[in-house]
């Protein structure tokens, strides 16, 4: 073992170096105070381990860094643990080095020859600062997308380079993949990096020039007693130190795990990022300036602070070391940092109060989570995206909750919220935290699901898109989800294709993918309208018998059987058969016309309900040219018709047997007493309408001629006459006694003839 | 500078005490997480294949099955598909589709009353039994349970 150790120190030197550097003599005045650089070591060293650790199971992709980090929350032996440890570490690391600083400064410990360790100690700030912003983003919770989103757009606020940096570190135009990866490698590979040369130069520059005897003014540390050495005597402050300082993280990490907010959603701008409170003073001093003055607040002024930070050494030349020699650059600093310190608690003033519950709103917001409420509600976001935030809309009333639970499409016809029915005791302690809620309230914390909630769940418009999924494999939605959850909403709102022609053609899919339907429906949703037929193998020779045995009798919702058929069936679907195959009442000789057996017959008698089951009502029509059977009320009709078309009444009608007179035996209410001699008037219709029952020629059987008289009239009846022989007056006379004279007087003839 | 040295000896013991016990305190709960979830076994899951009803005796019936597989952080959905085999007597045996010479997939031919594996032409009776081909094996059998009239396997990894 020797030998080897031999060997290593000829080799490398490494042993008498590790030698020299713990046996460092240090001068009699450092005490307690000097330790505050070691333990921000330490907390580095704590942040590399924890980290490290953190790095095996960390997934920085979008889609998997928030699962990653619930893995580690929740399913690794002490990952909660490590993950806290890490937040703690990052959170204390911050006042660490404030003290430090505040230490080295008050002691003046910058001085010649020791400026580039001032330097390098800012500069490690600085880099500090870097991972605090780059790890901000990792865990990828609803804090880190929208705190990161905001920073990047303050920083686009700076002149000149803003745009352009903020593009670089976004990797494109929005918050997202490649933003992430970059944040990543920037965190765990491109700061440390530098983190580490920079700790080497820093400490071993501190080795080499030693450390700062206090009080001694610069050009008097030659020659300065160093009673003690870093090893065992100083190292001994920094472990008790250390201790106290892992005590403390370790009790923190425990009692309080590090927050992880819901998955970042970027639809989600409900959401408030507020800031931590150690960088409040910055928010300040960006709202300290107006909007297009921002960039002095947010990079203007913090630059300068840094610059001054860095030229310090530079600055104050002045070789003195004791307080009270360099009162001007005591008073400055101090003035620095209180004015930093008032920025501060300023900010923390104007942070919103942390909501205070009451007991009952206690309770309520217990039942909020245990009902589930928060997978389609945020409060000021997270919680589901369907329905609104209810950090939103102002204060609400109760009596209006407390409906609007009980049944929600009161309030609106198209809501799909399930109705809560409660005990009074639950409703009133619901009600309650409803009311509560305003623009500062929280989402509790949700209890992680088991099994845990695919990715799929957290994509963008996931809730808008779940049907295709459904739709793909529904068998894999039954594999967490009972058939009830889908009818949570669903029984309120129909999936889209459930449409109103949805009855006719749910067979279809029902034959081919019964799992589509299983999905929501319970295995005897089918039977609830199937059952009372049963479409077995014999159902196609049985229906006919069996829908004449039950027709009217089997009423089922009011309707009857032929009705219930078209919840699903066409009335064309009986013609798909009955087109080739008629009924056996069809097929007597003659069934159009015959007055026994034939359609007219079979229609009076059972009703057209059994014509419909294959014909449409409109189907009469086609050759009636009227709805048969006759329509209600149709007696008082039928006039209207048969005068404008008697040749409708006359295909079913022969008026001149018997049609007529059973009902007309006295004539029609238009034969008035002077009806004949009205009736020229009053015939529009060329006589259409007096042939109904008084036959074709019924002018003729009175006015011998044809009526009313045709075209040419004038030179025709001078024929006629000629042609019967009636000549001369006496041959008038004749004439006006026979036929003329029905309605003609002799004074009318003339008008033309010369008696 | 006797007692001098004593008291440097005792301040570095306590120094080198309280090192190793910060090693410790921070180290083991980081190895802890690094290594015993590494040996942890995955339960295999019992997986709903359906009622008992549907798979009467005589052929066997091809069920593909779908169900979650955690994979670290990752949840994936997997497929696979069974025979699900009913003897006259009632009894169940839930056969994998895998053919155990070069893991092809094997089909149930009806007209051979016998698996086919279409790679290299082996055959299997229902019971998964060789009849013919290259398969060194019978087709794998995967344990199951019937509760509730519902028929469950728990896929092993083949």
């Amino acid at each position: 073992m020797r030998k080897l150790l031999d060997w290593f120190e000829r080799e490398t030197g490494l042993i008498s170096a590790w030698g020299w550097f713990w046996t460092q003599p240090l001068p009699a005045g450092v005490g307690w105070w000097h330790i505050f650089g070691a333990l921000t070591l330490l907390v580095l060293v704590v942040l590399f381990v924890t980290g490290g650790a953190l790095m095996f199971y960390y997934s920085p992709t979008p889609d998997q860094a928030y699962a990653s980090v619930q893995y580690i929350e929740h399913y690794l032996p002490a990952g909660q643990f490590i993950r806290a440890l890490h937040y703690w570490a990052a959170r204390l690391i911050v006042p660490l080095i404030v003290i430090h600083i505040v230490r080295v400064f008050l002691w003046g410990a910058y001085k010649r020859p020791r400026q580039m360790i001032w330097v390098t100690g800012v500069l490690l700030l600085l880099t500090v600062i870097g991972y605090g912003l780059t790890g901000y983003a990792l865990p990828w919770d609803q804090k880190a997308y929208w705190g990161t989103v905001v920073r990047l757009k303050i920083a686009e606020g700076i002149p000149l380079i803003g745009e352009a940096v903020a593009t670089f570190l976004r990797g494109g135009d929005t918050v997202g993949a490649v933003t992430l990866m970059r944040f990543f490698v920037l965190h765990v590979f491109v700061l440390s990096v530098i983190t580490f040369l920079l700790v080497a130069w820093h400490v071993l520059q501190v080795r080499r020039m030693g450390v700062t005897p206090p009080g001694v003014p610069v050009s008097h540390e030659e020659g300065i007693e160093k009673p003690q050495r870093l090893y065992p005597e100083h190292t001994a402050r920094i472990a008790v130190g250390a201790v106290i300082l892992s005590a403390l993280m370790i009790w923190l990490s425990l009692r309080f795990p590090a927050p992880l907010e819901p998955r970042a959603n970027p639809m989600d701008t409900a959401y408030k990022p507020h800031p931590d409170f150690y960088v409040l003073w910055l928010h300040e001093l960006v709202d300290f300036f107006p909007p297009h003055l921002e960039f002095f607040g947010s990079f203007v002024l913090p630059t300068l602070l840094v610059f001054l930070l860095l030229l310090v050494p530079f600055i104050e030349r002045n070789p003195e070391r004791q307080a009270r020699k360099r009162l001007t650059a005591l008073t400055t600093g101090t003035l620095i940092l209180l004015v930093l310190v008032a920025l501060n608690v300023k900010g923390m003033r104007a942070l919103p109060e942390p909501e205070r519950l009451s007991p009952i709103e206690k309770q309520g917001q217990r039942l909020f989570v245990e009902l589930k409420c928060y997978s389609c509600h945020g409060i000021n976001g997270g919680g589901g995206p369907v329905g609104p935030d209810l950090g939103l809309g102002g204060k609400r009333d109760p009596e209006q909750v407390r409906q609007l639970l009980r049944n929600p499409s009161a309030h609106n016809v198209h809501s799909i919220m399930p109705a809560y029915h409660l005990s009074p005791e639950k409703e009133n302690a619901l009600v309650a935290y409803i009311v509560s809620i305003g623009p500062n309230s929280k989402m509790p914390p949700i209890p992680p699901t088991e099994p845990e909630k695919p990715a799929s769940h957290f994509e963008e418009n996931w809730f808008a898109n779940h049907k295709f999924e459904v739709r793909k494999d529904p068998a894999s939605c039954a594999d967490c989800h009972k058939t009830f959850f889908c009818q949570a909403c669903h029984q309120n709102r129909r999936p889209s294709s459930h449409d109103a022609q949805w009855l006719k053609f749910h067979f279809g899919n029902a034959a081919e993918r019964p799992e589509m339907c299983a999905a929501c429906h319970s295995p005897d949703y089918c039977e609830s309208c199937h059952k009372v037929m049963r479409h077995d193998t014999q159902w196609l020779q049985q229906h006919g018998s069996k829908l004449a045995q039950f027709g009217e009798k089997m009423k089922w919702a009011g309707q009857t059987m032929h009705q219930m058929c078209y919840q699903c069936h066409t009335p064309q679907s009986c013609q798909g058969c009955h087109t080739g195959a008629l009924p056996s009442s069809h097929k007597v000789s003659d069934f159009l016309r015959d007055p026994q057996v034939g359609h007219g017959k079979v229609a009076r008698k059972q009703g057209t309900a059994s014509c419909n089951s294959c014909h449409q009502p409109q189907f009469c029509q086609t050759c009636h040219g009227l709805p048969m059977p006759h329509p209600q009320g149709w007696e008082s009709d039928h006039p209207q018709v048969g005068h404008k078309n008697p040749a409708l009444c006359q295909r079913c009608h022969n008026f001149q047997e018997e049609t007529c007179q059973t009902c007309h035996q006295a004539p029609p209410s238009s034969h008035t007493e002077d009806f004949r001699k009205e009736h020229p008037r009053r015939i529009t219709d060329s006589g259409a309408s007096c042939q109904v029952c008084h036959g074709r020629n019924a002018c003729m059987n009175c006015h011998k001629v044809p009526m009313p008289h045709p075209k040419g009239w004038g030179e025709a009846h001078a024929k006629l006459g000629q042609r019967r022989g009636w000549k001369g007056y006496a041959g008038v006379k004749k004439l006006q006694q026979t036929q003329c004279a029905t309605c003609h007087d002799i004074k009318y003839c003339n008008q033309c003839h010369q008696p | 500078m006797e007692q001098s040295v004593t008291r440097r000896e005792w301040l570095g013991t306590l120094v080198k005490a309280l090192a190793t016990l910060l090693a410790f305190v921070y180290g083991i709960p980081a190895l802890i997480m690094l290594i015993v979830p590494a040996f942890r076994r995955q339960k295999t899951p019992w997986v709903k294949v359906g009622n008992v009803h549907q798979f009467p005796a005589g052929e066997p019936k091809a069920v593909t099955l779908s169900y979650q597989r955690r994979d670290g952080w990752v949840i994936r959905t997997v497929r696979s598909t069974v025979y699900v085999v009913t003897k006259p007597d009632g009894s169940l045996r839930v056969l994998s589709n895998i053919c155990t010479h070069a893991s092809c997939a094997v089909r149930w031919e009806r007209g051979r009353k016998a698996f086919f594996c279409p790679c290299h032409a082996g055959y299997f009776d229902a019971e998964g039994k060789v009849l013919g081909g290259p398969p060194p094996r019978p087709l794998a059998e995967f344990p199951h349970k019937v509760e509730g009239g519902l028929l469950y396997v728990r896929l092993e990894s083949v």
